[in-house]
């Protein structure tokens, strides 16, 4: 027993299996770290004493978590979290030190009792990742795998790991909110599909598709793999066209006592910038556009609007704006003993409201965790609590998780079983969506409230614009503090169970099932707004629930032989997955008590009448069998192939099953005799990879014609009750028995070299990824009707892109730098058609298009030629409702008129370039690191502008609007005349365009790392200072270029990729000071 | 554990085959997680509930739905019939709804106006293609089993469908003219279209096979469907609408001999929320609005012109859209001695800039009170129009519109959905007696028989007068502040010379001797149509069928009358020249270029778009 066992163990130190080239190590479970060690001696009774030491990095940094053991026996130990250990050892013993990533060290004891060692990280091609199913050597990869720097990425604070992916490998590019807990958009090597375009997340083996990842604590997590191009995705097959992400949270025990970790860190955020910046502030400055817009539009001065501010000739501030019309000022008639909320209110003048100011400040946040590892000879066991607790910057927003994770594994012989199991329950608070802005959200239009406007009336209640001349908006304090106990909870389960065998040395089985459990629920409230123009009369309670679940069932087989020089992985497997979803939601308005303890959907709490129930679900099944073999010959050349076929449930029953093939080549130059002696390129590897990737993103459901109906929309009073109505139905959407997968072909060609020494290490990877058959939903003319119409397998996409990264790591400092280039186009739509718009119209219209030989969700519109110098100039343009200083647009068909058809392709989301710097240095105990991230090329269409340019609803307008609007004395302004009877400059046009390039300092931390000298009572090993977000470099003239990409769903499913970069007032990101600490003990 | 490490093979083939066998033996594993939630298949549908339920969509697509979206759709047509005529402004604000500006402004072409001229056009081919499907269901379940409709209720049904879709395709022709024609048997979506002449062929072949089907009486006694009776008034109205006068003489002569339908004895009974009112003699036929049916946004009410209300400060609270215009309101003033309209002998009757409120000079026809809301009169029975109601006099005009506003003591307002005050129950007019009156009354000027149209403009005035506006008083709308004499006195409508009113003088005179030639007659005839069916979203399509659209709505915006609306209303300044193209309307750009087969636009743009 104990000899077979010593060799299987032997096979689980990872020092041992890299520096044994070529051959693989044995069949694991994917989610395995390689840091369990277990010694198999008993302890010793002789020579017996007492080692400590410190262990760090070439750099001089400390190293954490490196397991410490003492060969040839069980007694090991963990380096906490300023690099020290201590272990009782054997004088004639000798001390293994491992940790992932870093080469092993071994040292002989000999006596000492202080024992430091120095930690080398593995060369770039020697480093184990986990990849697909199993673990895999850099060197014996052929696809495009980046990894993530987990540890550099952990100085970003935010409730999603995803949120941190942004810069950290190049090829993906993350958009979110400064929201806490918003939604991110991750996208890889482009966007391939007009669906959803979400990697897959493969968290301990089971795959996951959520756009937001907040159970997961990052804290947890301890690899992330992007697996970039097909020929390493493709053994996903069925759901890795967008490519996939590889999360493992193995942070398991070693034997040894349980031994904890503490991480805390708190700060405060402020949003990186606010539309008080640039926005008026000033009552009598706002009207003196007012004035300026009527007068150039031919108005005499008494007829511009005197309702609030008087005589425009002297205006001021009122001293009430409502009743409306109350002049002179002050103004008499008006008896404040009258009011009587809500329906009488009485609201003041303000000389100058802060409508930013009022709602955005600055946010909390705590981020706690504590882990503790432990085990034995036959069992490790990792536990880990963490509590999250994020303010928005916005009031009354917040996000709070709190969960535990348990992972043990335990192992009999060559049987091993354990599991991975996370509890989470997540709370946010607040009337903000976290990214579904737009004009009714409080960074709409309703942000940019009239600076006249007070907060609030004379009797406290919230004011709002009421008066004529004062637009549409709602008091965004009032939306954020009526909204301030509407509660969105998520919990969830998510784990899974494992057993793997070995059959022989050679021959492994391995059977593991997932599980994703979730339910949500969400409850909120919307009350009266009779202080708006628009005033409504009626409160209203909504809530939903939603629950699904998810599993997932894999079970492989794993062949590793090696044959001299020949080596081969077979690696066979079946994987079946099903999930279901149930979603109810109610609503009922006209509450009698609007108190949140009576906020239920109950007929006599509010008006039976509204009460509006309504459930969905949904259900989906795939079914997959795949095999994946690596050849590799003495390191040198190195060939995979992968072959997986998938039935899903969401496509035609003929067409259910797709293939998925993927073959890779490698070739290390570094091991051909002409190069093996070269002292400039110390490893040298070139890939080439092919595949086929799927996609089957669609709503379930569609294969066949569905009807059905509303009470809104299909029934009716055919008998003249004028209070009841008869049932009816129409077809809602199409169907298509047809629908097959959508491919994507991908090509990537890659090299990875190792310069100097090492020292230097540089990743290219040059592709070409075309999606055919894409999945969608072309539009139906009109006389087809209004079902949604059919999903087809139409179209083509292709993205061709670089990635390259270049690192450099020295004694005091290190640097890497990631580049990254896509080019998306659109190749063909349905053949017929060459474009359709976005899902998502402005008050203006549409301005996005998807179009053939352009990028998906590139702007639309007229293009602006500057304004109109004269009289002159507008009798010689082509008709448009033209006058001096409003906006000329091109006549692109020479028709001599403006109009629909001089519309074209304006700008494009799509970054040319984004870029991520990692920089890190050590002084002493000190370090300092950042991180910088970049974006170059890409434009982003400001509809905010409809407002604080246009005034659309009379909404507050930039400042500079009173000093750069066009006169004739200054004809190349920023801005077109300010003329209220100007209808035509606001149209859809490049105006609206701007470069959205930035360079923002994402992170910089310093910290102190105690040193190993201080005294041992001292337990807090390291401190840190950090901000984030600290500058934006940017020429862009909104509130920050950092932009979410919209909720948009269609008919076909999520489609927000063709709605990004458009501005709509999102919520900015924060800027964030914080404090923190690590300690072990 | 022993036996596991002793027979490992053993023991990693049962597993593998364990997995294996449990997943191969769920056949179904991936067929049954492939039928679709929460919805209904063809198959439950294909019977009676089935075909009935389709045809009640088809009814409720004649307004907005909760899947139409904007305004465009709306059954009055307010945005197409009202706004670009001389009747009404957009109203609200100039920065609500900009689209419609573009309409109200003539700038067809702008890409605002084509959304909304695309919503429409949406709206009206829905209506085609849920009348289609009843009609394919219906053959389809007569096919299969054939016991379940009788004889005459599947010809019922087949006539209103039919009719159904003549009328959606009537929408579609005096929109954009040259339209193409779906019945129930098309599959291609992509059809060219026909000429304006063959349109009107087509409708009336679906009219006259729709009144060859349709009872006389309405189906299940339910006043919202079509009859035969209802079948050939339309018939009548296509035959104006195409000048086929002759053949337009023949049927509403009949319709009107024979018949059952009957002005209102009072005006105020036309547009009303009064339920016992509702669907009286004068309806041919209307949207049946319904509130507080259980749909919980009152998305069953007035859907389409709930924006046409009086803003902030009245009860309305929103939203001040579709406000008269000043000529309009000038054009109800009439003669002090014959009660006729100033305009056929006051030179200057447009001259009037200024807000006409409530005074007892100059005298009016007494519909203006009916159709125009105005400072200090009273506004049915909510107490005085007030200068707060409107939202931005200086830009909408200082009037509200009123024939849509329900009654206060009528109990037809909505009480749930977003601004319920301005949802209610009252139907909308699609088809009404007076209307195919004065259809047959043109008819009768260009067939030359003048006596008979001078006849039926005096009914109509005679009607007219009979009853006006009164105090409307209840107790909390404080109308006896300004009138004291009000106090007490809820009567809404009362007779012309009730010592009540103070507010106006109303005065309506018949055309007492023969018209002196066709041209006054077709005059009379006119203005007759404006004034009675004011705001009604017809006057535009009445003017471009008459071919004076050119003429009179330039005549509006540059100088009718010794008035320029364009000096009222500065924004109007930005209108294009009413020009030969807008006769018809230009097709959604959207929709010309999904015709596209082979690169080729199937449907063709109307002329000068």
């Amino acid at each position: 027993m104990r000899a077979t066992e010593s060799i299987a163990m032997e096979k689980k130190v990872p020092g041992r299996h890299s520096v044994r080239n070529g051959l693989l190590h044995c069949c694991r479970i994917v989610g395995m770290t390689l840091t369990l060690a277990l010694a198999l001696g008993r302890t010793a009774s002789a020579q017996r004493m007492e080692i400590s030491g410190t262990v760090t990095s070439t750099a001089g940094a400390p190293l954490a978590g490196v397991t410490v053991r003492l060969q040839g026996t069980d007694t090991a130990t963990v380096t906490s979290a300023n690099g020290r250990y201590s272990l009782n050892g054997r004088a004639d013993g000798v001390l293994v030190f491992t940790l992932i990533g870093q080469r092993p060290v071994q040292a002989p004891i000999g006596g000492r009792t202080t024992i430091d060692a120095t930690m080398t990280r593995l060369a770039y091609l020697e480093e184990v990742v986990v990849t697909a199913y199993t673990e895999q050597r850099r060197a014996d990869i052929t696809g495009a795998v980046a990894s993530v720097d987990v540890e550099s990425t952990s100085r970003q604070t935010g409730a999603s790991v995803l949120q941190r992916l942004d810069a950290a490998v190049p090829g993906v590019t993350v958009d979110a909110s400064g929201s806490p807990g918003s939604r991110s958009t991750v996208r890889i090597r482009g966007i391939s599909s007009f669906q959803n375009n979400d990697p897959l997340y493969i968290v301990d083996g089971t795959p996951v598709q959520d756009s937001y990842i907040n159970w997961l604590n990052p804290d947890d997590i301890t690899s992330i793999q992007v697996l970039k191009d097909a020929s390493a995705a493709s053994i996903y097959g069925s759901r890795a066209s967008n490519g996939v992400v590889v999360i493992e949270t193995t942070k398991r025990g070693v034997a040894g006592p349980p031994r904890a970790t503490l991480r805390v860190r708190t700060g405060i955020s402020t949003p990186v910038r606010g539309y008080d910046d640039f926005l008026i502030l000033d009552a009598l400055d706002y009207f003196e556009i007012v004035k300026q817009s009527y007068l150039n539009a031919g108005y005499a001065i008494s007829e511009v609007p005197s309702n609030i501010y008087g005589n425009a000739n002297s205006p001021t501030v009122p001293q009430y704006i409502w009743p409306n019309g109350c002049t002179p000022n002050p103004c008499t008639g008006v008896d404040p003993a009258s009011y009587s909320y809500p329906n009488n209110l009485i609201m003041g003048g303000s000389a100058g409201t802060n409508w930013w100011d009022s709602v955005f400040g600055t946010g909390f946040v705590g981020d706690y965790n504590l882990d503790v590892a432990g085990g034995s000879e036959e069992t490790a066991y990792g536990v880990s609590f963490n509590y999250f607790d994020q303010q928005g910057t916005a009031k009354y927003n917040e996000f709070k998780r709190g969960s535990i994770r348990v992972n043990t594994e335990f192992t009999r012989g060559r049987l091993r079983f354990g599991e991975n199991i996370a509890l989470a329950a997540e709370r946010s608070f607040g009337g903000i969506p976290n990214d579904d802005t737009g004009e009714g959200g409080i960074l709409g239009k309703n942000i940019l409230m009239q600076p006249v406007v007070p907060l609030r009336d004379i009797a406290g209640n919230f004011a709002s614009g009421k008066a004529v001349g004062l637009g549409n908006n709602t008091n965004p304090l009032k939306v954020a503090y009526e909204g301030r106990d509407n509660k969105n909870k998520n919990d969830r389960v998510f784990g899974n169970v494992f057993a793997g065998f070995d059959v022989t040395p050679q021959v492994s089985v391995r059977s593991r099932f997932g599980f994703n459990l979730g339910q949500s629920a969400f409850a909120g409230f919307s009350p009266i707004f009779p202080e708006n123009s628009e005033p409504t009369f009626t409160n209203s309670a909504f809530e939903n629930t939603s629950q699904f679940s998810d599993w997932t069932w894999s079970n492989t087989l794993r062949l590793v032989r090696r044959l001299s020089e020949h080596n081969v992985d077979l690696l066979l497997g079946q994987e079946a997955n099903a999930g279901n979803n149930r979603f109810i939601s109610a609503s009922i308005s006209n509450l009698l008590n609007s108190d949140r303890n009576s906020r239920y959907i109950q007929d006599a709490l509010g008006d039976a009448n509204s009460k509006d129930v309504f459930s969905t679900g949904g259900r989906s099944a795939l079914l997959s069998f795949f095999g994946k073999v690596d050849y590799n010959f003495a390191d040198r050349y190195v060939a995979s192939a992968t072959l997986r076929r998938d039935g899903s449930s969401r496509l035609g029953a003929s067409h259910r099953w797709g293939t998925f093939p993927a073959f890779g080549l490698g070739w290390r130059l570094t091991k051909e005799p002409f190069l093996a002696e070269s002292r400039v390129f110390s490893d040298v590897m070139l890939r080439y990879g092919w595949g086929v990737t799927g996609n089957q993103s669609i709503p379930a459901g569609r294969i066949v014609s569905q009807f059905g109906g509303s009470r809104g929309d299909t029934y009716y009073d055919v008998g003249g009750t004028n209070s009841t109505v008869v049932a009816g139905f129409r077809q809602t959407s199409l169907g298509n028995p047809d629908l097959k997968w959508e491919e994507n072909r991908s090509q990537n060609v890659g090299a990875d070299l190792a310069l100097l020494d090492g020292s230097i290490n540089v990743v290219v990877d040059v592709y070409q990824r075309s999606t055919n058959n894409l999945l969608f939903d072309p539009r139906l003319p009109a006389t087809a009707g209004e079902a949604a119409p059919p999903i087809v397998n139409i179209g083509k996409m292709k993205n061709t892109g670089v990635d390259f990264s270049i690192g450099h790591r020295a004694t005091a400092w290190n640097a890497t730098l990631n580049l990254s280039h896509y080019k998306n186009k659109i190749v063909s739509i349905d053949g017929e058609k060459d474009f359709f718009f976005g899902p998502i119209a402005t008050r203006f219209g549409n301005q996005v298009i998807n179009k053939v030989g352009y990028p998906i969700g590139a702007f639309y519109g007229l293009i602006a030629d500057g304004f109109f110098r004269d009289a002159a100039d507008v009798a010689s343009h082509a008709d448009q409702d033209g006058a001096p200083g409003r906006i000329k647009f091109r006549d692109l068909d020479g028709d001599g008129q403006i109009t629909a058809a001089d519309r074209t392709v304006i700008g494009s989301p799509h970054p040319d370039l984004t870029a991520g710097l990692d920089l890190g240095m050590r002084w002493r105990a000190f370090d300092l690191s950042g991180t910088v991230f970049g974006t170059f090329g890409n434009e982003i269409f400001d509809v905010q502008k409809e407002f604080y340019v246009f005034r659309n609803f009379s909404t507050n307008v930039r400042r500079d609007l009173l000093t750069d609007s066009w006169t004739p004395e200054n004809p190349n302004a920023k801005y077109p005349r300010l003329d209220v009877n100007d209808t035509r400059s606001k149209d859809i046009s490049s105006f609206y365009v701007e470069d959205g390039s930035y360079v923002r300092l994402r992170n910089l931390q310093l910290g102190y790392t105690v040193p190993s000298s201080m005294p041992r009572w001292i337990s807090i090993a390291r401190v840190y200072v950090q901000a984030e977000n600290l500058f934006t470099i940017t020429g862009y003239d909104g509130l920050d270029p950092a932009l979410p990409a919209a909720n948009a769903f269609g008919p076909a499913g999520d489609v927000r990729d063709q709605y990004r970069g458009v501005d709509r007032g999102s919520y900015p990101s924060s800027r964030t000071f914080s404090i923190g600490l690590v300690t072990s003990f | 554990m022993k036996i596991l490490s002793k027979h490992p093979l053993l023991t990693g083939t049962a597993l593998a085959v364990l997995a294996g066998a449990t997943l191969y033996g769920c056949k179904d594993f991936l067929t049954s997680a492939a039928t679709p939630q929460g919805t209904l298949d063809q198959q439950t549908l294909a019977n009676r509930t089935g075909v009935e339920g389709t045809l009640i969509a088809a009814y409720r697509q004649l307004d907005c739905t909760t899947s139409s979206g904007w305004w465009g759709c709306a059954a009055s047509n307010w945005v197409w019939g009202s706004v670009p005529s001389d009747d009404a402004y957009k109203g609200s604000e100039a920065i609500d709804q900009p689209a419609i500006n573009d309409i109200e402004a003539y700038h067809w072409a702008a890409g605002d106006a084509d959304n909304y001229l695309n919503n429409k056009w949406r709206a009206v081919y829905e209506g085609v293609v849920r009348s289609n499907s009843t009609l394919r269901l219906l053959k389809q379940v007569q096919t299969v089993t054939p016991s379940e409709f009788s004889a005459a209720e599947a010809k019922g049904i087949e006539g209103e469908a039919l009719f159904l879709r003549a009328h959606y395709h009537f929408e579609a022709w005096r929109m954009w003219g040259n339209v193409p024609y779906y019945r129930e048997d098309d599959t291609d979506f992509r059809k060219p279209n026909l000429t304006q002449a063959e349109v009107a062929t087509e409708l009336l072949k679906d009219l006259d096979a729709a009144i060859a089907a349709l009872p006389v009486t309405p189906r299940n006694g339910q006043v919202g469907r079509a009859t035969q009776w209802t079948a050939k008034a339309y018939k009548g109205r296509v035959q104006v609408y195409a000048a086929q006068y002759p053949a337009a003489l023949t049927t509403l002569r009949e319709v009107r001999a024979s018949g059952p339908y009957a002005l209102e004895a009072s005006y105020d009974r036309v547009w009303t929320g009064f339920q016992e009112f509702a669907n009286g003699p004068e309806t041919i036929w209307a949207y049946q609005a319904s509130a507080n049916d259980g749909e919980p946004n009152a998305a069953n009410a007035n859907t389409g012109d709930r924006l046409n209300f009086p803003h902030s400060g009245s009860p309305f609270g929103c939203c001040g859209f579709h406000q008269p215009s000043q000529n309009l309101v000038n054009f109800f003033v009439v003669d002090a001695a014959t009660g006729l309209p100033a305009s056929l002998t006051d030179a200057n009757w447009n001259a009037r800039n200024s807000a006409l409120t409530a005074s007892t000079l100059p005298p009016v026809d007494p519909r203006l009170d009916w159709t125009v809301g105005r400072d200090g009169v009273p506004f049915k029975d909510w107490g005085t129009h007030e200068p707060g109601w409107i939202r931005a006099p200086a830009y909408g005009g200082p009037y509200s519109p009123r024939k849509n506003v329900h009654e206060k003591s009528s109990g037809a307002e909505s009480t749930v959905g977003w601004v319920p005050t301005q949802t209610n129950s009252v139907n909308m007019h699609i088809f009404r007696y007076a209307d195919l009156l004065l259809l047959l009354a043109e008819a009768e000027v260009e067939s030359g028989t003048l006596e008979n149209a001078r006849t039926i403009v005096n009914e109509i005035r005679t009607r007219a007068g009979f009853r006006v506006q009164g105090c409307g008083w209840t107790s909390d709308n404080k109308v006896e502040t300004r009138y004291p004499g009000c106090a007490g006195d809820g009567r809404i409508a009362v007779p012309i010379n009730d010592p009540s009113i103070r507010w106006a003088t109303y005065r309506i005179g018949l055309y007492a001797v023969p018209f002196a030639g066709q041209q006054a007659a077709r005059d009379a005839v006119r203005n007759e149509r404006r004034l009675e069916l004011a705001m009604e979203g017809q006057r535009f399509f009445d003017l471009r069928r008459w071919g004076i659209a050119q003429q009179v709505l330039n005549a509006y915006l540059k100088g009718v009358g010794g008035g320029a609306e364009e000096n009222r209303r500065l924004h109007l300044r930005a209108a294009e020249p009413f020009a030969a193209r807008h006769a018809l309307y230009p097709i959604p750009a959207l929709q010309v270029e999904l015709s596209k087969v082979a690169g080729t636009d199937r449907l063709k743009q109307n002329t000068g778009w």
